[in-house]
């Protein structure tokens, strides 16, 4: 006897993304999910984005790791709300995961949330977290061909940051290169390019938030 | 290294699936998966079989529907199985197509051993 079953295999994780975004969509917060290889620089740029946010700007972070909370105690130095969620050995973030760190907060209270997720890029593009996008991150140290060896991941992401600008010098990264392998496997991929050390392209990044905030925020319920 | 969570969610189902059908044995599960979902097949294999080893589900079969990335042109509304990486529409070549299949992870069907004549 075969049943036919047709549903997500990662049904319960779905299950509780869509519960995610609908209340993200209740407390208008704006959600973005930040992916990268381990070291790309996810932590330095919410660190760079947070001094950049005005005092009461109501932002906060959930920060995933294997283990430690060093990626939390870096951030909680800008004076917003931070938490870390250790994974102790899963590869990446699930939505359920995500549900167990809001509980204790006030929703009301966050404007922009962003989830790093735990460094790497193939598990995590698995795993829908109720975020209104993902955003990859991608460093000048690392090969320009990363969107054609994870294309999963940058077909799923709008934007792709481009991180550590300031070495290109030192480094032989094709700029205009990585920016085609990008558009080759999701031509519609926004690119900023950042240096978290130099300060530059940052603004860029913050006007991007700014415009994928108000496109969610003013869309219409699920 | 994920498949093997995503192995315990196909097994966990098809437990709760023989359970509402008292008890019947499973003797197949179907699965789709798509190249850009994430998940390796072989990886997924791999710890399915490892999962039900030794268990009441040893020698439950895993069987993989694998798909291809599939992309419709904005132009000319051109469908085409595509190349995980080059994905500009065959019929009028244009850079402009959007992804329309191929993230596929989908639980599609559950085989069960039928219940014994009375």
């Amino acid at each position: 006897m075969r049943v036919a079953v047709e549903e997500k295999v990662l049904n319960e994780n779905q299950r509780l993304a869509l519960e995610l975004r609908q209340r993200f969509h209740d407390h208008n917060v704006f959600c973005l999910n930040l992916i990268s290889a381990p070291g790309s620089g996810k932590t330095s740029l919410l660190e760079r984005t947070l001094e950049a946010m005005v005092r009461d700007a109501k932002v906060a972070v959930l920060t995933g790791d294997i283990q430690t909370e060093n990626d939390a105690r870096r951030l909680a130095g800008a004076g917003f709300p931070v938490k870390q969620i250790t994974t102790g050995g899963t590869c990446h973030l699930d939505a359920k995961m995500i549900t167990k760190a809001l509980a204790d907060w006030d929703l009301d209270k966050i404007e922009i949330l962003f989830i790093e997720n735990v460094g790497n890029l193939v598990c995590p593009s698995s795993y829908d977290l109720g975020e209104h996008a993902k955003v990859v991150l991608l460093s000048v140290t690392e090969g320009e061909d990363k969107p054609l060896k994870y294309p999963g991941i940058f077909l799923k992401s709008e934007l792709c940051v481009i991180n550590k600008t300031e070495l290109l010098p030192y480094v032989p990264f094709d700029l205009a290169a990585a920016r085609e392998n990008a558009r080759k496997v999701h031509p519609g991929i926004d690119i900023v390019e950042t240096s978290c050390t130099a300060r530059r392209g940052l603004d860029e990044w913050l006007a991007w938030i700014y415009r994928r905030q108000q496109k969610a925020i003013g869309a219409p319920a699920l | 290294m994920h498949e093997l969570g995503i192995a315990a969610s196909i097994l966990e189902r098809v437990q709760q699936e023989s359970a509402q059908r008292n008890g019947a044995r499973a003797m197949k599960v179907g699965v789709r998966i798509g190249e850009l979902s994430g998940v390796d097949p072989e990886a997924l294999s791999f710890g399915f079989e490892a999962l039900v080893k030794d268990t009441p589900l040893e020698g439950l079969a895993l069987e993989i529907d694998y798909r291809k990335r599939m992309q419709r042109c904005s132009k000319c509304s051109r469908e085409y199985e595509s190349s995980m990486l080059f994905t500009v529409c065959p019929e009028c070549g244009s850079l402009e197509t959007a992804c329309i299949a191929g993230d596929e992870l989908d639980l599609m069907f559950i085989e069960l051993e039928d219940p014994a004549c009375v």
